[in-house]
């Protein structure tokens, strides 16, 4: 795993492969919870956290469940039913041992389980660090690194376009496009801006 | 008895088309948004896309709503979620069997399927609550909006793109397109 | 509930200040820059100047026609788009490519936030990355000064040293002088930097634009090209980085763009060095030999945040 392969997954997951901007994935909590900043960090912290995690618990159960019973048609039951366990059970453990982080990040949890950017992630690592049903070289670690950017890049989304909302509110947009249109086209423009970083090599 | 039929006639046409317009899942509701965006490069991604988002539809609408009255309310989301990666499941075997090249322009975004908040939207919101024709009625009409707006979508961005404007196949074309036509149809509402 | 005025209790400041004379004075610092690239590459350029403004001025007519809303076109800021605009692109665009990106400054990057004052993103940079991103063919169509538009295409000094990996510019057979005088192949409006920077001191003289986001967005980009786009550590032309693409166009006449940059100084200067580093990373590892405009559009989707960080002081209160 050499720095240079490290680093262009990072540019590649923050910027141009960006979730949201690049993929599409976990529009609905991009455009539900990025009215306020504050509400948005939160989110932003708890994505990161519950795709590092999935990723980990996805990569272990298909390396060592699905791939030696050959049950990798399994692939999409099993993951999305480990997340949502996943999810509950940090919930529950949430809620009994720190009513802080509960008061926090306790009414994201819930949104995350149908946040398809959780599930794209843990396939995506399957996709990318598995060849023929072999997991590559330094896989496991590859697989978090990428989820954790991956949350890190949907994070950064996320804050950037509410703080540009909170802005907007202020305005005089177009009475036709105010709300989820105009949040589009500044999605648009952001995704935009990052294509800057397209064909990056180290 | 006629009436009563004519009556469940009618009823079930309401379910099929407020999904088609009324409560359009992409431009109303602003639900599934992912595949919208993501598959819309070609009108070929966008209908086969469609198709497999309404099979699942129908297909987990019927089941969920006949088992409504066994299922425990507490454990309902799972069994949900069960039942429609189950079908999925079905569809991404399926298509990597018969239309393996669709299999691969689409590529994470079958499994993806199983979090489409559509899906799991009329489960919760209707299927359990409602009898399995009307649900299977409604999940049909639903896929079908479903499929028109995406078709809509992947139809302007192919047209401008192929006149040159490269940037409309690319991720800021979509978001484009889809905020524009969400500002249009607004518009067109308030004139109503 | 349209175009609010709000009032707050005074005291009030009066001072001789308005939209419509920045705008203006912007204009007019930019247009010695312009016509020496018409005189470099010949009349297609005033052409395409001519038809970025125009187009820019219907479109902003248009849609002010459209939404029942006082015509603004005579403040000067549709004409300042366009000419922004104009001065960002290749002397080769053909011109229907040019009211196209115009439009979609206009249109897009401004009236469907709300107009003047409402956009997020600097609208000429918008629409100079939109054509980037549609048309990347015609994008890169520079010409070689003094020679006629039909001529041989010929790449920009900063496209040659990163597709020929050369260390310094006496390899591709440029001077800085050539450089700074604009006898280079380039964008229509970036390449003379003396007329520039002449444009841009007018401009700081009469305080129409401060000197915190040039500064650190030059100084960024200068110190990190000289650490590390040489061979070894420390040693890179940080002379060249700044004197090539768009720098100088887009430091002081873009990035200062009073809309879409902070409102405090320590923000300014937060800003400017997003700028900097971010153009040095995509020249020094991106897939685009020039990372200003994307810079600068990255960096203006953070202001809001820069803004709520670093509040400007209330009147009246002490810090």
């Amino acid at each position: 795993m050499s720095f240079a392969a490290v680093l262009s997954i990072i540019v590649s997951m923050v910027f141009v492969n960006n979730f949201v901007l690049s993929k599409f994935l976990g529009l609905c909590p991009f455009l539900g919870v990025s009215k306020q900043t504050k509400i948005a960090a939160g989110m932003g912290i708890a994505v990161i956290f519950v795709m590092t995690l999935s990723t980990a618990l996805t990569w272990l159960v298909y390396r060592f469940l699905l791939i030696p019973f050959n049950l990798m048609y399994l692939r999409t039951i099993t993951f999305i039913l480990v997340i949502a366990t996943f999810v509950q059970f940090v919930e529950m453990v949430i809620a009994k041992k720190s009513p802080l982080i509960q008061r926090a990040l306790g009414i994201y949890l819930p949104l995350i389980t149908t946040n398809c950017a959780v599930l794209g992630v843990t396939v995506l690592n399957i996709n990318s660090f598995f060849v023929n049903g072999r997991p590559v070289y330094a896989s496991f670690m590859l697989s978090l690194l990428q989820s954790f950017f991956a949350g890190v890049g949907f994070a950064l989304a996320l804050i950037l376009m509410s703080g540009i909302r909170e802005r907007l509110e202020l305005n005089n947009t177009p009475k036709s496009l105010r709300g989820i249109p105009v949040a589009f086209i500044i999605a648009s423009l952001m995704s935009l801006a990052f294509m800057g970083f397209k064909g990056f090599v180290f | 008895m006629v009436i009563k039929n004519n009556k469940n006639k009618e009823g079930l046409l309401r379910e099929f088309s407020k999904g088609i317009f009324r409560q359009n899942p992409i431009f109303v509701s602003v639900l599934g948004l992912c595949p919208a965006l993501a598959v819309t490069t070609s009108l070929e991604n966008a209908l086969g896309m469609g198709v497999a988002v309404s099979f699942v539809l129908v297909f987990s609408n019927s089941i969920i709503s006949s088992m409504r009255n066994i299922l425990p309310n507490k454990i309902r989301i799972p069994c949900f979620i069960v039942v429609i990666a189950s079908f999925v499941t079905i569809v991404e075997l399926l298509m990597a069997a018969f239309a393996p090249l669709l299999a691969k322009q689409l590529g994470i975004f079958v499994p993806l399927i199983v979090v489409n908040c559509i899906i799991m939207g009329r489960a919760e919101a209707f299927a359990s609550r409602n009898s399995v024709l009307t649900s299977l009625f409604d999940g049909l009409g639903m896929g079908l909006g479903f499929t028109l707006a995406i078709s809509c979508v992947a139809l302007i961005r192919q047209v401008l793109g192929r006149c040159g404007i490269l940037v409309m196949l690319l991720p800021p074309g979509a978001l484009l397109t889809l905020g524009f036509l969400m500002g249009g149809l607004n518009l067109m509402k308030k004139e109503k | 509930m349209e175009n609010r005025l709000i009032s707050s209790t005074s005291p009030h400041i009066h001072k001789d200040i308005s939209i419509k004379r920045i705008m203006w004075l912007v204009f007019f610092s930019l247009v010695p820059a312009g016509i020496a690239g018409i005189f470099l590459f010949g009349s297609n350029t005033l052409w395409i100047i001519l038809v970025s403004i125009i187009s820019a001025v219907i479109t902003e007519l248009l849609i002010q026609c459209l939404r029942h809303q006082k015509i603004s076109i005579t403040d000067g800021s549709a004409v300042l788009t366009g000419l922004l605009l104009a001065y960002t692109l290749p002397p080769t665009l053909p011109l229907w490519m040019v009211a196209l990106g115009s439009f979609f400054a206009i249109a897009i990057c401004k009236q469907a936030f709300g107009g003047l004052g409402c956009n997020i993103f600097n609208p000429a940079l918008g629409g100079r990355a939109f054509l980037l991103l549609s048309f990347p063919k015609y994008m890169v169509r520079f010409i070689a000064p003094f020679g006629s538009a039909d001529s041989v295409t010929s790449a920009t000094p900063l496209v040659l040293l990163k597709e020929g990996n050369l260390q310094s510019i006496s390899q591709i057979g440029l001077s800085y002088m050539d450089l700074f005088l604009g006898r280079r192949s380039g964008s229509l409006g970036e390449v003379c930097i003396a007329l520039l920077l002449l444009g841009a001191l007018f401009l700081l003289i009469l305080r129409v634009i401060s000197w915190h986001v040039p500064l650190s967005f030059i100084l960024t980009l200068g110190i990190t090209s000289w650490l590390w786009s040489g061979k070894n550590f420390a040693c890179g032309d940080w002379l060249f980085a700044i004197l090539s693409g768009g720098v100088i166009l887009g430091a002081f006449f873009m990035a200062t763009d009073y809309v879409s940059s902070p409102l405090t100084r320590k923000a300014q200067l937060i800003f400017g060095f997003g700028c900097g580093l971010i153009t040095f990373v995509i020249r020094k590892w991106g897939g685009y030999p020039e990372g200003v405009c994307f810079s600068i559009l990255i960096m203006n989707a953070t202001v809001p945040l820069l803004d709520r960080f670093f509040p400007p002081r209330v009147y009246g209160y002490k810090k």
